[in-house]
């Protein structure tokens, strides 16, 4: 009697409305989540999963295909890592396909990529354990060549004063010359230029031995790269990086010929000849090492806020500035 | 002495009324589930407080996620992060501006009208006049328009909670030139269980709070017709006030049970 | 029922008290009505009249005293029981009482709704709802909502609605008042002509004397809390008590 027939319909039509809407909802959060699909469980093990969580993204090849269910601390050095996959990779993922950690965009969560890897092996099953790569080595590297690029400052600095000296020499080769000490000194320290020089050169190629299989896509750290879409720019930084160091490695030798000339006393009045000469070549080479230690150190401050590698320079930082109040503290 | 005495007496009044409203509660636990059921008055009640506020909750919800991704967009962009507008409006949505502002919108508008409809049907002698007509005044007026606020809320508040994304996705549409449907996956990749459904848990209770100190101050009043006023009044500064600390706990709670 | 011995009376209270905090309204009030009289209790405003009737069917709880309605003690029954028991009262509010949302129909269709069992089957409601709307008079208000009629016809309405379930017992509390006297008079036939229709016993109260003149078969005076003085209307006039006095002037 009171309720008339359309005030029912709409009633009805609002009612299920929400609730569809709510369901809906949830499906689709359900659906994110692999709860309704067909699922199978593959687990791969960490040293460190850098505040990975259950709910986060596994990747394979960039492509969302499923979800972290459970992290489990085993030991205390290593965690293994539930990931709840839809059924239909079965027949995607190879059992050899590898594992890493990575962060999904500038401030984004933490991801799980797997990465197909070179060769042949069966397709994975449930309860497949895959193997992993942690980028803790990455890390390594660029620490080595953070020092390699501190050395070289240094012994910049220092092949400067000596031109500084020469150029001003007083306008006396000779003291130069005879200056064994300064001499041997000198000579020392283009050695430890060149060793600098050379290391720097074998971590950059290394480096960039990863760089270029980027372009094979088959390395661990290709993927972590390209994944981040910075891959390019990494990789123009490393060449950079090669290019001041073989420059170095080029000015050096320049400088040690000079210096074992002079050494050799071959004609002093040659040298008298060429005085100014030579303290100029030496003086612009000086420059160019300069110049090259400064791009040196510009790529490495590039690399340093390279998002990736961000957190880890920040962290060296933050040990320097500590060390730096113990000190002041004593 | 004298302002001790008022306090004391504030203090005495304060807790008389919470457990008078607690009465009321248990009250309606008790014949909410006993015969007999007034069906009829409920779906009145549900069509009156859920279809007639729809539109109120959904102009304010569209308004509401057009305004606040409009204002969050400069701060979002300044960090180059504005490809994570659809995660941040969204879950700050669901989990609390959508459930809180809708409440309060229906504390506005069910909650004052319960307050004043059995406010002045108190007055003018309408509830007792059911009562010797041999219907019980409490199942068929309060029982069932509190049965209808706990129910209808959370529909409320999913229909307002996605009106508002609807409008944040029109800002994202036409200021950041992202399509809806990129839009909606990534509200989706964002949300999770944990934010849906301690929500709409939380505005149920909302629901039952607005209709239970609407009922409360209206059932109760007795001051003639500037008593109607006061129950219509007290029922929203109550209600909103309630609805805060329960949001609260309810924040409080799923805390522990999510740990978000 | 019929064959009820005239003595006995169809409603008694005894000793009737109620008291809000430290103001005694009713004070040890007795009352009988009997089957078919028109009983009128008078008193001033707030001298406890509207509070004694909202004892009367359970609308309040008394303090002490009892109150019987056909030999039943009301305090002892159950809720079915007074509900049964009310369905056999009609309770004419002050104010009308109409429920302001629902139309004519469903105001009159509301004490229907429990007490199917009263008119048999739930098709024969409209028969009943137009019936007891004939009997004041406003079969053509039965759409109408009650902020559409004057007060007049609210006041006819709330008394269809009071009558509906053919009551033993009429309970009027200020029939009148809110009424311009024309109004009041119509108002007041009504009464006595359903009175006469139904055979029903009445108990009437008001501060209205051409009301208690017109209707009353006998009365009750109400001074603090007591019935102070009882008798008819004439009886009551003729009266030298300055008090009583007071209610004729």
């Amino acid at each position: 009697m009171r309720n008339s027939a359309p005030e029912k319909f709409k009633l009805g039509l609002f009612v299920v409305l929400g609730t569809a809407l709510l369901v809906a909802a949830l499906y689709f959060i359900g659906n994110r989540q692999n709860l309704f699909t067909k699922n199978i469980t593959i687990y791969t093990h960490f040293r460190n999963v850098n505040g990975l969580q259950t709910g986060n993204n596994v990747r394979y090849s960039g492509i969302n295909i499923g979800t972290v269910a459970k992290t489990v601390l085993l030991s205390d050095t290593l965690i293994r890592v539930e990931m709840r996959v839809g059924e239909k990779l079965k027949n995607v993922i190879k059992k050899n396909a590898v594992a890493t950690i990575g962060s999904d965009g500038l401030v984004g969560s933490m991801i799980v990529n797997i990465i197909p890897a070179q060769g042949t092996a069966g397709f994975i099953s449930s309860h497949d354990t895959i193997q992993s790569y942690s980028k803790i080595g990455v890390n390594d590297m660029l620490t080595t060549l953070n020092v390699t690029n501190e050395n070289a400052a240094l012994l910049t600095s220092d092949l400067l004063k000596i031109t500084s000296n020469i150029n001003e020499g007083k306008g006396t080769l000779g003291m130069l010359i005879t200056d064994t000490v300064l001499a041997s000194q000198f000579k020392q320290t283009l050695f430890e230029l060149r060793k600098t020089s050379e290391g720097a050169s074998q971590a950059m190629s290394s480096l960039n031995e990863m760089i270029a299989s980027v372009n094979f896509s088959e390395s661990l750290a290709g993927v972590l790269l390209s994944d981040t879409a910075s891959g390019v720019k990494m990789k123009s930084i490393v060449a950079n990086l090669e290019k001041s160091s073989e420059k170095m490695i080029q000015v050096t030798d320049h400088l040690n010929h000079l210096l074992s000339e002079i050494e050799e006393g071959k004609g002093t009045l040659h040298y008298l000849t060429q005085d100014t000469t030579l303290v100029q070549n030496i003086d612009s080479t000086m420059q160019n090492i300069k110049s090259g230690t400064a791009r040196f150190n510009e790529n490495m401050e590039a690399l340093k806020h390279n998002f990736l590698l961000r957190g880890y320079f920040k962290k060296l930082e933050k040990e320097q500035r500590k060390a730096l109040k113990k000190a002041d503290q004593n | 002495m004298n302002a001790t005495f008022k306090i004391s007496s504030k203090v005495n009044l304060f807790f008389t009324e919470v457990g008078d409203v607690t009465f009321f509660a248990i009250r309606f636990f008790k014949q909410v589930f006993t015969r007999p059921f007034e069906t009829k008055e409920f779906l009145r009640q549900c069509y009156l407080m859920g279809n007639r506020s729809l539109l109120l909750v959904g102009v304010t919800g569209f308004i509401l996620g057009l305004v606040f991704t409009l204002q969050s967009r400069p701060t979002l962009m300044e960090f180059g992060a504005q490809s994570w507008m659809p995660s941040m409006i969204s879950i700050s949505i669901v989990r609390e501006i959508g459930p809180v502002i809708t409440a309060l919108i229906c504390a506005g508008r069910i909650g004052s009208g319960i307050g004043a409809e059995l406010g002045s049907m108190r007055v003018t002698e309408q509830i007792d006049a059911m009562e010797v007509s041999g219907t019980n005044p409490f199942k068929y007026l309060v029982v069932t328009r509190i049965l209808a606020t706990t129910l209808m809320l959370p529909l409320l508040i999913i229909f307002g909670d996605a009106i508002a994304l609807v409008g944040s996705a029109i800002v994202e549409n036409l200021k950041g030139a992202v399509s809806f449907q990129l839009y909606f996956n990534q509200v989706f990749e964002a949300l999770a269980f944990s934010d849906i459904i301690p929500a709409t848990v939380k505005s149920f209770f909302f629901g039952f709070a607005i209709g239970l100190i609407g009922c409360y101050k209206g059932y109760n009043c007795n001051k003639g017709t500037v008593g109607v006023g006061e129950a219509s009044n007290a029922a929203v500064v109550y209600t909103s006030m309630l609805l805060f600390v329960i949001d609260f706990i309810a924040v409080f709670v799923s805390d522990i049970f999510f740990e978000i | 029922m019929k064959t009820m011995i005239k003595e006995e009376p169809v409603l008694e209270l005894k000793n009737l008290y109620k008291h809000f905090g430290n103001n005694k309204v009713l004070n040890g009030f007795n009352l009988q009505l009997y089957k078919g009289e028109n009983l009128v209790v008078m008193g001033k405003s707030g001298s406890g009249k509207s509070v004694m009737i909202k004892c009367l069917v359970g609308l309040m709880q008394a303090d002490g005293g009892s109150i019987r309605i056909k030999g039943q003690d009301i305090t002892s029954l159950g809720q079915r029981e007074l509900d049964l028991l009310r369905t056999e009262i009609g309770f004419l509010f002050q104010g009308s009482a109409l429920y302001d949302s629902m139309t004519v129909r469903e105001n009159l269709y509301f004490p229907l709704r429990r007490h199917a069992h009263i008119m048999g089957r739930e098709e024969e409601a409209e028969k009943w709802i137009r019936e007891a709307l004939a009997n004041v008079g406003l079969e053509h208000a039965i759409d109408l909502m009650p902020d559409e009629l004057s007060g007049g016809m609210k006041r006819r309405v709330a008394l269809a609605r009071a009558l509906i379930l053919k009551p033993k017992i009429m309970l009027y509390d200020e029939p009148t008042t809110g009424l311009d006297p024309i109004t009041a008079k119509e108002i007041i036939q009504l009464m006595r002509a359903i009175q006469k229709t139904y055979g029903t016993s009445s108990l009437i109260i008001t501060h209205d004397v051409d009301c208690a003149r017109v209707i009353s078969n006998r009365m009750i005076l109400l001074v603090d809390g007591v019935n102070y003085a009882e008798g008819t209307f004439q009886e009551l006039t003729q009266s030298s008590d300055p008090k009583i006095k007071a209610f004729f002037k």
